[in-house]
């Protein structure tokens, strides 16, 4: 049981750091809704380095620089450009999807390199991740570098005329955010489970995406969602743990997914919106352009 | 930009006629080729000689041809399965959970019909009906799912129908794994055969879903051009506030075209599963089908959502598919071209997304001189 809770720890701290960033392109007005795709690049390219290097430094630095790389693309499709926010993610998820099955199938199995050592028992990164959520959490709501975030993410002509530069911020935000799903996508490839298999993080990404509105744009409520999603996830892994022999174990992996849908139902009840609904930045997924 | 006397432009278009649509949905395509050039450059292949192989297997290969024709009508059937949302303004990205559930109910019926015994003779009149019939209810009730929680709350499609994908592609795996009702006695995981009797007919080699598909084309077109629901999804698509204000229904909409859809890519599970020669069964790599579902989006977008066009690109699409799994083996390539296609030509598409917006112009500036008043 004691394993169990270590590993649904794991796994959160996957989907904290993937929807942390998330939240922050979000925060901005930027959806990015191929979080799925920059995390499988993350995890493909952070994989294949540190097995041929043998450096987990590097794997982790690869993971997050494609991340970033990947980030400031969108950022140009979206900012740049102004292409539809979604088309772009999509891109960005199917370009992933697609580019590394084919990348990393000659790396297909085990990384078989010495497993990271557990920090009291948990993943090394859990620490890290928690400190990362405070961290962005005072960031946005305490610092004027937050302030101009939420600015540009509300009401960005507004942000226009009192100085700030939008499409900056914006770039900023969305870099960061790819660094991070990146991050998370290494974690998974080179932590959690570290075998390489065609389209691996099987829905880590869109879950991650739908913890970002689940978590009311709160990294801390986020926390929270993260901790709930990893123990449901790894619940879905192995039933057998805790329901020994009640359903197919396929059925419950379906579970994580439908309780998604579930709370995506709940969250757009008008009861839920009256309530908490102003949380949602404003100028989320309209791309802005400069009079 | 500047260059000498003449500089780049970037100009707002308004519209976009039919012409210019093809000719930049073609210059796209090109340039996800030339970049797809560059994978093959990697594995030290030459890029010519390696789509002479793909387009010669798909399209005059007597092994490649009739795979490029089964793989055509089902990239067709989901890429109507994309489009028509796409009309409303919507992304069904749930092509591939739609499919499966086709595939489920198209199975489901032969059960009940007892099919699953060895050498059931089942008659061909009734069940092929009943199976085309449970193969679109099934998709659209599926699809049905997405476009109630979009038009009655709100929620965003993209993520439901991801969601969907996953949920039937773990409840197939029930269905036909670890001693689940769909399973085969004695096989590894794949889904049970389907008895001989109720193979699809075939014309000419094809199966008759080809007949399905192309006359689809036609159907949505007109449905599209010139009835009054075909309108309504357009006017629903350019502005959803608009449209209420006419009078058309927000909540009945999306879920019409979800609906629609729906059923469109559970007949792409029937004719995947139960129509192609040497399949008739939901197989143990069933993800991969699922995956293939993903080339409707992008063929829906290449076609911007016009089913007559999409005809053209999805024969396209299905021969590099099939073509690229071919030469990834004949050249000794690693595993997923095909795949590696599917993301190079999607992410070119984002960029051509920018083209729609704007032209690109090569204009004379004019002189710069101090104007002083005096003409000359």
């Amino acid at each position: 049981m004691w394993e169990f809770l270590v590993r649904s720890l794991d796994a959160s701290t996957i989907f904290t750091i993937a929807a942390l960033g998330e939240l922050i392109g979000q925060r901005s007005g930027v959806l990015n809704v191929g979080v799925e795709g920059v995390m499988l690049f993350g995890a493909t390219l952070g994989f294949i380095v540190a097995q041929t290097t043998g450096s987990y430094l590097l794997g982790f630095l690869v993971g997050i620089a494609v991340g970033g790389l990947l980030g400031l693309l969108h950022a140009f499709f979206s900012i740049t450009l102004g292409v539809d926010q979604v088309v772009s993610g999509m891109g960005i998820w199917i370009l992933g999807f697609g580019l590394t099955a084919y990348i990393g199938s000659p790396y297909t199995g085990p990384l078989g390199m010495e497993r990271i050592p557990s920090s009291l028992g948990f993943s090394p990164f859990f620490i890290p991740g928690i400190v990362l959520v405070v961290i962005t959490w005072f960031l946005l709501s305490k610092t004027s570098l937050g302030l101009r975030i939420r600015s540009v993410g509300e009401n960005p002509s507004v942000a226009e005329v009192s100085g700030i530069n939008v499409a900056n911020t914006r770039y900023l935000c969305v870099v960061v955010s790819g660094m991070l799903m990146g991050f998370a996508g290494a974690i998974y490839s080179l932590d959690y489970n570290p075998v390489w298999n065609y389209n691996f993080t099987s829905g880590w990404g869109f879950i991650a995406l739908a913890l970002v509105f689940f978590s009311m744009w709160n990294p801390l409520t986020l926390l929270a969602g993260s901790v709930l999603f990893g123990i449901l996830w790894q619940f879905s892994l192995n039933p057998q743990l805790v329901l020994p022999g009640v359903l197919s174990r396929y059925i419950w992996r379906t579970l994580p997914f439908a309780i998604t849908l579930g709370a995506l139902l709940l969250m757009s009840t008008r009861w839920f919106r009256a309530r908490w609904g102003a949380a949602k930045p404003e100028a989320l997924g309209l791309p802005y352009e400069k009079e | 930009m500047r260059i000498g006397s003449h500089a780049l432009k970037l100009e707002k278009r308004f519209t976009l006629t039919g012409w210019q649509a093809v000719m930049s949905s073609i210059l796209a395509i090109f340039i996800a080729l030339a970049l797809f050039s560059i994978i093959f450059l990697i594995a030290g292949i030459n890029p010519l000689f390696a789509y002479q192989e793909i387009f010669s297997y798909a399209f005059a290969n007597p092994f490649g041809s009739p795979l490029t024709i089964n793989r055509f009508i089902f990239l067709l059937l989901c890429t109507y399965a994309f489009i028509i949302p796409y009309r409303a303004g919507l992304w069904n990205i749930g092509m591939t959970g739609q499919l499966y559930a086709g595939a489920m109910g198209v199975f489901a019926i032969v059960v009940a019909f007892g099919g699953r015994e060895f050498n059931a003779t089942l008659s061909p009149g009734l069940l092929i009906p009943l199976m085309l019939i449970s193969s679109l209810i099934a998709g659209a009730l599926l699809g049905s799912i997405a476009g109630y929680m979009k038009g009655r709350f709100n929620v965003n499609e993209i993520v439901v129908t991801m969601m969907l994908n996953f949920i039937t592609f773990w409840l197939v795996s029930f269905l036909i794994k670890e001693g689940g009702p769909f399973m085969r006695s004695g096989g590894e995981g794949d889904g049970f055969e389907l008895p001989s009797s109720i193979f699809a007919p075939m014309i000419i080699g094809v199966p008759f879903t080809i007949f399905i598909a192309l006359g689809l084309a036609l159907l949505l077109y007109y449905m599209f051009a010139k009835t009054r629901i075909g309108y309504q999804i357009r006017a629903y698509g350019l502005k959803p506030a608009a449209a209420r204000y006419a009078g058309i229904s927000t909540v009945m909409i999306p879920l019409l075209v979800f609906m629609m859809g729906g059923a469109l890519a559970g007949l792409a599970g029937y004719h995947y599963f139960a129509a192609v020669p040497g399949l008739y069964k939901i197989p143990v790599n069933y993800g991969y089908f699922g995956d293939l579902a993903f080339y409707g989006i992008i063929c829906g977008l290449i076609s911007l959502g016009n089913p007559l066009m999409a005809i053209p690109v999805t024969l396209l699409f299905g021969g590099l598919s099939v073509g690229g799994r071919f030469v990834q083996g004949k050249l000794h390539m690693s595993y997923g071209v095909d795949y590696a296609l599917l993301g190079v030509l999607m992410i070119t598409l984002v960029a051509f997304q920018f083209f729609y917006r704007y032209k690109i112009l090569w204009v004379k500036t004019k002189k710069e001189s101090l104007d002083v008043g005096i003409p000359g």
